[in-house]
């Protein structure tokens, strides 16, 4: 099967430099809506522009297109273009004038979509598609925790091939991409484009960026060992240096031969790379291999050892050379070596540096433009939006002079303070503006902003140093500043939550049973169908002005009711609480929690509740984790999906929770539909991601192992705590680890000093203090004036000829 | 009259004699009014500091020999025309901002007490500024008493640790703890040469154009004043030469507001078109100005012309002192053409006569009114017209007393604003902030911030602040590092870096400091040459305008490290240095020549990873890292996460920096109906209807 691939990609290559030559015979085809239908049927991959209008910049896409059409026909992939000014698709053919969107379809189902910016040209166009449809077997890690994890997968079944790509597109990706292709069922893919993960693999230079590629020895690893040994590539990124150094990793590390060098057949002098010839006696053969072993292990991937027996009579190498080398289309050179480091100098220091040169110019072409280039998601996202207007019209701009009378004349006025400069305030803007316009018929209610950068005072008359910023101002009382989430759903959920002013006096029984059944404030039961109750049978108790207080802090998380009253004693019958109590309910059918108050703070009846209203076993998502992490539990976490054994699963969580068996645990779940991004979640613990339902146990606060429950074995309480326990007992394996990663800077620092010393020798340095001993205040003062320049304007013929002094 | 009535006169007439006697003594000499501050001048330096005493309710009086504030600006300018900014305008409505460009008004509290509300004029009229100052006074209430002449300055202990005792004319005594002089330059600077007695003064000079008529004038110096005087007169003197050591320094080229601004400089047209002005470099202190009757040569006798007498219009020459034999001194008669330079050199420039010589030399401090004990010495550089202080503007060797305002700019001497205006207001309230902690024991404000939000902090700063902006290079915020958190503390004098603890109470821990500075360039190209601007942000150290500066340094610099600092820099040479690129408008807020740049250096000092996250990265790298970076830990865990929405995501996804997850599993938001009853408060998910 190698050979099949070795002919392919050979075949391959023959194409690419082909296609020029051919371009009459076009591979990209236009479809009309019937053929389209069609196409949709067969389950094929295709990538599909539809476009109606054609300006200059998608005139040079359509060209790409063409050319990349030749390129994809070879992997299965057809390239088509759709006229929508002809034809009408629905949902792709948009109004727009200029579409900039192109498509990548199986079938009918929309792989990826990209916009014609990053599929710019052929290399773009493959490298993109060829990820996508790759995206199961190609894996992405950023840190070296979790190329460790793919290397523990791949140990003792395949080696690992690590591309370093710093931009996506160009023809490095593509090279990667196509490779990953052909070898993919060999070989374990694997994409970064982090710093983070060039340390790790010994880069030092860091401000260099190219594309780079190791590759892994994990096949005949041992489970036990920590890293697979790896040998970068050290020729530039292309489909024939991928291949060449892929079938160099494949060939034996020395081979052993009883001719002369000339004579020796090897895959290095088919593949245009230099062999090193070494010459051993039969008395020290042990140390001759040993010595060629060393060698070929440092010069892997560059240069093919050879070691020849003398002892053979085919070998007429006279006796004077020990060793020889030959490098591509010429002929054997002999030498004498005396050490290995000789060798490895001769060949590190003059037969290789052809490539080395190549190399170093393109590093100079490189230098700091990717600097240029946003690195972090938040602000490259509000970038690429610099063109959007944001629609501010749902939301009240405050200014010094309206601020006053704006948060004093609305009922709730949500007040916004940010900086118009920085991408974390602009991308939460959006959301506010989402926000905003989804209240808009909320009387009483005013969402304003201030921008922090023109109005600084308005911020700084309320200490406001953390960016963006939401209070909430209502006519006469404190300013309440909002602690959650700031996305759509948690805000609007807290403002509409925060209309009601805790806590609701109830007066009588029903009233009671309408509150916590959630009949009253019904409208708002979609928000939080949590009900917490104060039970006291006296005003006079001290604990209801401390609700009161709780209550007021709590606006907007939970809906607070207070009832004083004899009665009060009759809610909290059977559940073995005595009065003060808080009572907790969680919707009408579910039983209801209460807890005693003994004599408390505010603070602690805060604390309380929140305890209280959190879920005894979440569905965690991204906007509640954090509550939950803060127990610093170990999590006993069900990665569940559409299957249907997920509702058995969930119940038997349930049961082993209710039977309190899990104290020490934080029994969870995520739904990998609604929090796909679970998956990656999954997929860094144990390094791949495992049949649903998959049940996990994590240690974060604690070591850091991560467990998986056996697949085989059925998802059971009973096996449930079987398993728990021999994780405790040490029983069971870790089936990943979570890293302690350090986050350091993700990219170098620009060093000024060194440019300045380099283009300005003395500038930067400090004053020799010989020079200045003694030296007074004063003459500092003329050092320091930056301006004493000598570019005096000379007038005619100044007549004194005296000294310039200081005026 | 009976005996009790007699008692009762004789007690009257006692009481009488008692009381006339215990007050009316005649010498005064116990009346000392005790105060912890005494400022001395009432000036914008002494008004303002009045203000942050004021403020604090310190005990403090402000004393003016004048009957009203600013009294300075009643003879000057004699021009009267202000040349400090005042620019209303700048289309921003930032307070902070907008003082960048205003460089008359004192700094308050009010945003009303500006001094637009009392001139509109770009270049104010000079008499506006006393009323602008009394404005100030009167609405902030600052104690100010006036008429009170200071003529002598005791100090008390060991050179003044005691405090100081000043006495007026009436010999009313001040005893303070702390002194602030802010007398600023009023006493006319004079260089002694033979002839200096012809010379009139910039004091004292007429304004009135007319009186310049057809004259030809000499005036010494080159500075503003001298310029100014120049440009009142252009349309009336036949010939105007402008004398002293140095060449021009013009103020937008060197940066530096004390040299020639433009707005004065209409000479240099008429000397460069060749229109009889001219400038000429020459040392002042071995010149003479001599009187001589104008003739030309020597006049033989018997060559009478006609009946007419001979007008002897005595005109003045400019010759050196060595030229002239010293027995005749400067008598006109004894003055022969032998003496004159014109003799000797035939086309020596200043040839000709004139018929006045003008001092435009500037101004000094006042020293006499100083004991001995109190005066802090003269200052090495400015020609000695100024008072030495250290680097926090207390005297050198009179503590606790302070120099403030324009007396105060040896500190920055031709460097920065510090002799200004627009400078020493930020100046003084740097002092009173080492005044609050020296006396007070207050530690110098300081903003906590956690590291997070460092970033968008100092860019607020830089685009923002008015004190670094105008105090480039000598006044700057230092940055506290404290690990997770960091204090902020704003405008600092750097030349005290060294002793910051000390001085601000504040402490510098194990992670070290970082100094924020608006600093001009290397300013080796030609001002408006190509060239002149750089763009590239990797080459921003060769920026030539103002730009901010950021320093880091483990630990504080010593004194030496001050001493030794490379020439022409603020501070020495540090850990690692940011510049930020200069920028045409002065908005620093880019994110890819800016705002990365930034980040990428206090990543850098910080040694961690400051990016910002949406939450769902947030919400993987808390699950899948012990430690997640410090965004997601100051923001995302602490429940503020940022959430996004899936069009920036798309974004982000787009451009690599953010993993598609969906994998294979479907997108699938609809809660399946056997898992409603599971969301709890904070997990519930509503359908908005948007």
């Amino acid at each position: 099967q190698d050979n099949m691939c070795i002919v392919y990609l050979v075949a391959l290559i023959f194409c690419i430099t082909k296609v020029r030559c051919s371009s009459n015979t076009s591979k990209l085809i236009e479809d009309s809506s019937q053929s389209f239908t069609e196409r949709m049927k067969t389950g094929k991959t295709s990538f599909i522009y539809f476009g109606n209008h054609v300006n200059p910049t998608i005139k040079l896409f359509l060209d790409q297109l063409e050319m990349s059409a030749d390129a994809l026909e070879d992997y299965g992939i057809s390239v088509v273009k759709v006229n929508c000014s002809k034809e009408t698709i629905a949902k792709y053919c948009t109004g727009e004038k200029l579409i900039t969107k192109t498509y990548l379809l199986r079938g009918s189902e929309v792989l990826r979509s990209f916009d014609i910016d990053t599929v710019f040209d052929v290399s773009a166009i493959v490298s993109h598609v060829l990820f996508t449809v790759l995206y199961n077997e190609v894996r992405y890690v950023h840190t070296p925790a979790e190329l460790l994890q793919v290397e523990n997968a791949a140990k003792q079944m395949r080696d690992v091939v690590v591309g370093h790509i710093p931009v996506l597109g160009l023809p490095e990706h593509r090279a990667l991409m196509e490779a990953a292709f052909v070898y993919g069922t060999k070989y374990q893919f694997v994409q970064t484009t982090g710093g983070p993960l060039l340390k790790h693999m010994g880069v030092d230079d860091l401000s260099v960026s190219k594309a780079r590629l190791w590759f892994l020895h994990c096949k005949d690893m041992s489970r036990q060992m920590d890293q697979c040994p790896f040998t970068p590539m050290r020729k530039p990124l292309d489909t024939i240096n991928i291949h060449t150094f892929l079938q160099l990793m494949e060939a034996r590390l020395v081979t052993e031969a009883n001719v002369d060098p000339s004579e020796v057949d090897m895959v290095h002098n088919h593949l245009n790379v230099p062999v090193l010839y070494l010459f051993s006696h039969p008395q020290t053969k042990r140390l001759d291999r040993a010595t060629a072993q060393t060698l070929a292990l440092q010069l892997r991937g560059e240069v093919g050892v050879v070691l020849i027996h003398r002892d053979s009579t085919d070998v007429k190498t006279p006796l004077q050379y020990n060793a020889a080398y030959r490098l591509p289309q010429e002929d054997v050179k002999y030498f004498t070596l005396n050490s290995a480091e000789e060798v490895m100098k001769l060949f590190k220091e003059e037969l290789l540096q052809d490539y080395k040169m190549v190399e170093d110019e393109e590093e100079n072409e490189e230098h700091w433009s990717d600097l240029e280039i946003l690195d972090d998601e938040v602000s490259e996202s509000v970038y690429r939006d610099r063109d959007l207007m944001l629609d501010l019209e749902s939301i009240t701009e405050l200014t010094s002079d309206n601020f006053q009378s704006e948060v004093t004349q609305n009922k709730i006025t949500v007040v916004l303070f940010y900086f118009k400069w920085d991408a974390v305030c602009m991308a939460f803007m959006q959301t506010y503006i989402q926000v905003a316009d989804a209240l808009e018929g909320v009387s009483g209610l005013v969402l304003a902003a201030v921008d922090c950068g023109e109005w600084t005072n308005i911020c700084s008359d309320r200490d406001v140093t953390s960016f963006p910023f939401i209070m909430i101002y209502r006519p006469m009382e404190a300013p309440q500043p909002y602690r959650g989430m700031l996305g759509t759903e948690s805000l609007q959920r807290f403002i509409l939550l925060s209309q009601i002013s805790g806590p609701v006096r109830l007066s009588s029984s029903a009233d009671v049973l309408s509150f916590l059944e959630g009949d009253l404030y019904s409208k708002h039961a979609d928000l939080s169908s949590i009900r917490v109750l104060g039970l006291f049978t006296s005003t006079l108790d001290t604990g209801v002005t401390s609700f009161k207080e709780a209550a007021k802090l709590l606006r907007g998380e939970a809906i607070l009711g207070l009832f004083v009253h004899r009665e009060a004693e009759k809610w909290v019958e059977g559940l073995s609480v005595n009065l003060p109590a808080v009572l907790l309910s969680r919707g009408s059918e579910v039983s209801r929690e209460a807890y005693y108050l003994p004599s408390f703070s505010v603070n602690d009846l805060v604390s309380l509740v929140q305890r209280a209203v959190s879920d005894p076993f979440p569905e965690l998502t991204v906007e509640n984790l954090p509550w939950y992490l803060e127990l610093e539990k170990p999590l006993l976490l069900l990665f569940v999906g559409k299957e249907y054994s997920t509702e058995t699963s969930l119940t038997e969580m349930k049961h082993l929770l209710s039977s309190g068996q899990l104290p020490s645990f934080l029994p969870c779940w995520i739904h990998l539909g609604r929090t796909p991004v679970g998956r990656s979640v999954l997929e860094k613990y144990l390094g791949f991601v495992p049949p649903l339902p998959a049940l996990v146990m994590s240690q974060l606060s604690t070591g850091g192992e991560v467990f998986l429950f056996p697949r085989e074995r059925p998802l059971k309480a009973k096996n449930i705590l079987q398993w728990l326990q021999s994780v405790e007992n040490r029983d069971e394996h870790p089936a990943g680890v979570i890293p302690d990663t350090k986050w350091s800077p993700p990219v170098p620092v620009y060093d000024f000093l060194a440019t300045m010393d380099q283009e300005a020798p003395g500038y930067a340095s400090q004053r020799d203090p010989k020079m200045k001993t003694g030296a007074k205040e004063g003459h500092r003062d003329q050092d320091m004036t930056p301006n004493q320049r000598q570019t005096t304007h000379s007038s005619p013929k100044p007549q004194a000829p005296h000294e310039h002094s200081e005026l | 009259m009976s005996p009790i009535q007699r008692l009762f006169w004789l007690l009257c007439v006692l009481n009488l004699v008692l009381a006339t006697s215990s007050g009316s003594d005649p010498h005064g000499s116990n009346d000392t009014l005790s105060h912890e501050y005494c400022v001395l001048g009432a000036g914008p330096a002494g008004l303002q500091m009045g203000y942050f005493l004021s403020m604090r309710q310190r005990d403090y009086i402000i004393l003016e020999r004048n009957s009203g504030p600013g009294s300075f600006f009643n003879i000057y300018p004699r021009h009267k025309k202000l040349i400090s900014i005042n620019k209303i305008y700048t289309g921003r409505r930032n307070r902070e901002f907008n003082l960048r460009h205003d460089w008359n008004s004192l700094l308050s509290d009010r945003p009303d007490l500006l001094f637009q509300r009392i001139s509109r004029e770009l270049y104010p009229n000079a008499d506006d500024y006393p009323r602008y100052l009394s404005l100030f006074e009167q609405e902030l209430g600052l104690k100010v008493k006036y008429g009170v002449d200071i003529g002598r300055i005791k100090a008390l202990g060991f050179r003044g640790d005691q405090g100081y005792v000043l006495t007026d004319q009436n010999g009313v005594r001040y005893q303070c703890r702390v002194l602030l002089v802010a007398t600023g330059l009023w006493v006319p600077q004079q260089v002694d040469f033979l002839g200096s007695d012809l010379v009139e003064g910039y004091e004292s000079i007429p304004t009135d154009p007319e009186e310049f008529k057809d004259q030809a004038v000499l005036i010494l110096g080159k500075g503003n004043s001298a310029f100014e005087t120049a440009q009142s007169i252009l349309g009336r003197a036949s010939r105007i030469h402008l004398y002293s050591p140095s060449p021009v320094r013009l103020a937008w080229q060197t940066h530096y507001v004390g040299d020639l601004r433009a707005v004065n400089n209409e000479l240099l047209d008429t000397y460069q078109l060749k229109s009889l002005d001219g400038l000429v470099e020459g040392r002042l202190d071995d010149i003479a100005i001599v009187r001589r009757v104008n003739n030309e040569g020597k006049r033989r006798t018997g060559n009478k012309t006609s009946g007419k007498s001979l007008k002897a219009k005595e005109q003045l020459y400019l010759t050196l002192s060595e030229l002239l034999d010293n027995q005749n001194g400067n008598k006109s008669s004894n003055v022969t053409a032998q003496n004159l330079p014109g003799y000797h050199t035939d086309n020596f420039s200043l040839r000709q006569p004139y018929d006045r010589v003008i001092r435009c030399l500037g101004f000094r401090f006042n020293f006499s009114i100083f004991d001995g004990s109190a005066q802090p010495p003269q200052c090495s550089g400015a020609r000695g017209r100024l008072p030495g202080v250290t680097a926090w503007y207390e005297g050198r060797g009179t503590p606790n007393l302070f120099v403030l305002g324009t007396a105060a700019h040896s500190r920055d001497y031709r460097l920065s604003a510090g002799g200004f205006i627009h400078g020493f207001r930020y100046t003084v309230r740097a002092v009173h902030k080492v005044l609050e902690q020296r006396y007070h024991n207050i530690a110098w404000p300081a903003t906590k911030l956690p590291i997070s939000q460092l970033q968008s902090w100092i860019l607020k700063r830089v685009n923002e602040a008015s004190g670094p902006y105008q105090m480039f290079a000598l006044l700057g915020d230092i940055i506290l590092l404290r690990g997770s958190h960091c204090e902020y503390l704003e405008e600092f004098p750097l030349q005290a870096l060294s002793q910051l603890s000390a001085l601000s109470g504040r402490h510098v821990s194990e992670h070290g400091l970082m100094v924020l500075v608006m600093q001009y360039g290397l300013n080796h190209t030609d001002t408006l040459g190509p060239g002149r601007a750089e763009s590239e942000w990797t080459k921003a150290w060769r920026s030539n305008f103002l730009h901010p500066v950021l320093y880091y340094y483990k630990t504080l610099p010593t004194e030496k490290d001050m001493r030794q600092r490379p020439v022409g820099w603020p501070l020495p040479r540090p850990e690692a240095v940011h510049h930020m690129v200069e920028d045409f408008l002065t908005e620093w807020d880019q994110p890819i020549s800016h705002s990365q740049p930034l980040r990428r250096f206090l990543e850098y000092c910080l040694q961690t990873d400051l990016r910002p996250f949406y939450a769902e990265s947030c919400f993987l790298m808390s699950l899948t890292s012990r430690n997640p970076p410090v965004f997601c830990r100051q923001g995302y865990l602490k429940k503020q996460g940022i959430l996004g929405n899936s069009h920036l995501w798309q974004h982000a996804r787009e451009a690599g920096l953010m993993p598609d997850h969906q994998g294979d599993v479907p997108p699938d938001t609809s809660v399946p109906e056997y898992l409603t009853h599971a969301g709890a408060a904070v997990v519930s998910r509503i359908n908005f209807d948007l």
